[in-house]
């Protein structure tokens, strides 16, 4: 076995590059607040633009095929880039692009052709940036529930409905968007998936107030939306994975969504603020006290736990091995053991933790916001408890037989 | 990166299996099981002619030198039976102990005994204070000209009644350090006594009076706590894979049951209940399994490994102790009869909690590991 991200000649070249041309091409100027909600449009154009760049290299989705704008590089170069993302604070992409994450890797897998042309290309260059719209005020845990309707009149399906906790600040060019293709169909047999243009007319995004939208610091979503659609036009040709075939497609997604695909960010801020929780302020440190030190090792381990099985998934996924309930149990795993570490640094910490005062607040408000933040990335892609059913699924003890996944990249 | 094994370690895995299936198999294990203390009569000497009892000694004392992911992958096959532990007390941690402290001259003479399986070792630290730490080392050997003489006794020694050789670690007379004798199982004064309970393989050892000649001091008087450290670094992560597969087979049980079982006209898998204590040991199992190997890949390249390997310690002990509590919890009333094989994990897992240091020890040792300590 190699747990390392350990360079060979070639790899190590490779590094050199990429950190030389990120010297070159991220702006001195490029801020990393705590909460995504403080990054402003301009900051967010910079983003937009370094992801451009990354994207003429096939560096913003770099497993992706070259044929379509992804690098299609191996394991190890991805590793690097993720790497040297993290190490100047910055994500891959740097801005929230749920479709480039999750719609690109299933059209790549149910997308006709033309499908495949038209939108992958454009997201793995940058060009674009897409939201993903599943959730609907009476649809969430219950995804094959949505009443969105995309009914066909002509070359056009006609969409009508609402979406809740959708995107990020400052917009986005597609919506990947599940609906209701035959409102009389049977359960699982009436959805389809569309690519929405966000500049169609009858389409309106007003901003919800929520704890917190989601995502750590800069690869935050800012804010999340409710989305309105009112009788919009959508081109037909822009269904992709057959008409009420949908339910098949969202099981690729979902796997995507669920973790599937394993994300190697390892938790930061448990690093950093043990690393805080050793600094001598006014003659006194938190690792003075014992209960505190006990505290902090529990929260290393589950740190270390967490990032193992991310690492594990990322190599499942990206040598073409089956995976089964891998995913939702790293997503569950990470939920419960974030909610887990608030708790600890409120009791380590004190009120500290709870403020983004710029005097008072450790590390830059980044505490505070993991306060919140803990609590909001309970839901997304799924419920706890419904990860807990898709890994007895998986297993193979629940109500339905083992799903099986679309060989994803 | 790659986490897969590779084709050595496939092969290894492969007889692994085939010997737990085959000469290890449940009844095997329950008779054994019924007899306290009992020697593994047949099984050992199969064992050494797979040539498992020299894996982790090098060619100059007859062993074939392998990794210690090697080792591990064996080791976690052991675990699934679960495959009583007298090859780790004497083939890996004996074995390495006598590697760290012994002389050149000790080690040729004894080690290719060990890597043949011909001489069975036995580790004898803790005491009736019981711990792991140098300090709670009282069992003092007194100098009778060039001999030693050592009276008192060892508690929860595992491994020791099958044993020929006990590596028993004794504070010098002039109470400076530690040292290591080498005893014969069989000299007179020795007498080992297994403890009957909710146990395995662990015994009382008292020594009365025993002669231990000069020549069986174990490398340098005073100097042994350095060399014992140095083996169990290795010797940790082999033993938190073999709890790897004593979790493997209790969640491998705890699914087969839950879609056979059935209770209101339906598997038990069904209810959501079941299914969260069948997610609790795949979490146990993975949990312990990355922590452990990764632990081992930092050992075989040469990496810093304590941090990994204090944290695997604390992992997998707990890991296998809770997958066997909601494996009961999956079993319910079938999981507490003998014959059904899962109380030789439950037993297991409590046996093995404190060898080597418990989880709160381990995590002790990370408190210094990350720096949390202050100076």
């Amino acid at each position: 076995m190699d747990f390392a991200v350990e360079d060979s000649p070639e790899q190590s070249a490779f590094r050199v590059e990429v950190r030389g041309w990120l010297a070159k091409n991220v702006p001195a100027s490029i801020e990393h607040p705590a909460d995504a909600v403080d990054l402003s449009f301009e900051q967010y154009q910079m983003r937009r633009a370094l992801g451009r760049g990354l994207g003429e290299r096939g560096w913003l989705y770099p497993t992706m095929p070259t044929e379509y704008g992804g690098g299609d590089l191996p394991v190890e170069k991805t590793f690097i880039l993720y790497d040297e993302m993290a190490r100047i604070g910055l994500s891959l992409p740097p801005y929230y692009d749920a479709g480039g994450r999750m719609a690109a890797p299933t059209i790549l897998v149910w997308g006709n052709d033309e499908h495949k042309k038209r939108f992958l290309p454009p997201i793995c260059r940058g060009e674009v940036r897409t939201w993903q719209l599943l959730s609907e005020p009476s649809a969430g845990s219950d995804l094959a529930g949505v009443k969105t309707t995309a009914i066909r009149d002509g070359d056009a399906y006609v969409v009508n409905g609402q979406k809740v906790f959708v995107g990020s600040a400052h917009g986005a060019d597609y919506s990947w968007t599940i609906v209701v293709t035959d409102p009389k169909g049977e359960r699982h047999k009436n959805l389809s998936w569309l690519m929405i243009p966000m500049d169609l007319p009858g389409i309106s995004v007003v901003p919800m107030d929520l704890l917190t939208a989601g995502g750590e610091g800069a690869s935050g979503c800012g804010v999340k939306n409710s989305v309105f659609f009112d009788d919009v036009r959508v081109p037909a040709e822009n269904l992709v994975g057959g008409e009420n075939n949908g339910w098949r497609v969202a099981t690729t997604h979902l796997e995507v969504e669920h973790g599937g695909v394993g994300r190697l960010a390892d938790r930061r801020i448990v690093y950093e603020f043990i690393d805080w929780c050793r600094e001598r302020r006014d003659g006194h440190a938190i690792v003075d006290d014992p209960a505190a030190r006990s505290e902090l090792v529990e929260m290393f381990v589950e740190a270390e736990i967490t990032r193992l099985f991310a690492l594990r998934n990322h190599w499942l996924s990206h040598t073409d091995q089956p995976r089964s309930y891998e995913g939702a149990q790293y997503s569950l795993r990470r939920k419960l053991s974030g909610l887990d570490m608030a708790e600890k640094m409120l009791r380590i910490a004190g009120p500290y933790v709870l403020t983004k005062d710029e005097r008072w607040g450790p590390l830059r408000g980044a505490v505070e916001y993991f306060q919140r933040d803990a609590i909001t990335a309970l839901h997304p892609g799924a419920t706890t408890d419904i990860q807990r059913v898709v890994i007895s699924r998986r297993i193979g003890i629940g109500r339905r037989e083992r799903e099986k996944a679309g060989v994803l990249r | 990166m790659d986490l897969s094994l590779d084709d050595t370690q496939k092969l290894i895995q492969e007889s692994a299996r085939d010997f737990v299936r085959s000469d290890c198999n449940r009844d095997v294990l329950l008779a054994l099981d019924r007899k306290p203390g009992g020697m593994m009569d047949g099984l050992w000497q199969k064992m050494a002619g797979l040539g498992w009892t020299g894996m982790a000694l090098p060619e100059e004392f007859g062993g074939t030198g392998n990794s210690m992911t090697d080792v591990a992958v064996l080791f976690e096959e052991l675990g699934t039976g679960p495959v009583p532990l007298p090859l780790f007390s004497s083939a890996i941690l004996g074995a390495r102990t006598l590697l760290e402290t012994a002389t050149d001259a000790q080690k040729k003479a004894w080690l290719p005994e060990v890597a043949s399986g011909d001489r069975v070792l036995a580790l004898a630290v803790t005491e009736a204070q019981y711990g792991w730490r140098p300090e709670q080392i009282r069992l003092t050997a007194r100098k009778d000209g060039a001999d030693y003489r050592l009276t008192g006794s060892k508690l929860f020694v595992h491994d020791a009644a099958g044993a020929t050789d006990l590596l028993v670690l004794v504070r010098a007379e002039s109470g400076a350090g530690l040292s290591l004798l080498r005893v014969a199982a069989r000299a007179p004064g020795v007498a080992v006594r297994t403890l009957d309970g909710f146990l395995t393989g662990i015994s009382e050892v008292t020594f009365e009076d025993v002669r231990v000649a000069g020549d069986d001091l174990v490398g340098t008087a005073g100097r042994a706590w350095e060399g014992l450290r140095r083996a169990m670094l290795p010797a940790i992560p082999v033993l938190c894979a073999y709890k790897v597969g004593g979790c493997k087979a209790v969640f491998d049980m705890s699914v087969e049951y839950s879609r056979e079982r059935s209770q209101f006209g339906q598997p038990i898998g069904r209810f959501q209940r079941v299914q969260d204590h069948v997610i609790h040991i795949v979490n146990y199992l993975d949990a312990a399994r990355w922590t452990t190997y990764e632990a081992l890949w930092k050992l075989d390249s040469g990496v810093d490994a304590a941090c990994s390997v204090h944290m695997a310690k604390s992992v997998a002990s707990e890991s296998y102790m809770r997958a066997c509590d909601f494996g009961h919890e999956v079993h319910a009333g079938i999981g507490v009869v003998r014959e059904y094989g899962l109380t030789l994990h439950t037993k297991m897992s409590r046996s093995l909690y404190h060898l080597l240091g418990a989880p709160k020890l381990h995590r002790k040792y990370m408190e210094s590991a990350l720096g949390l300590v202050p100076a």
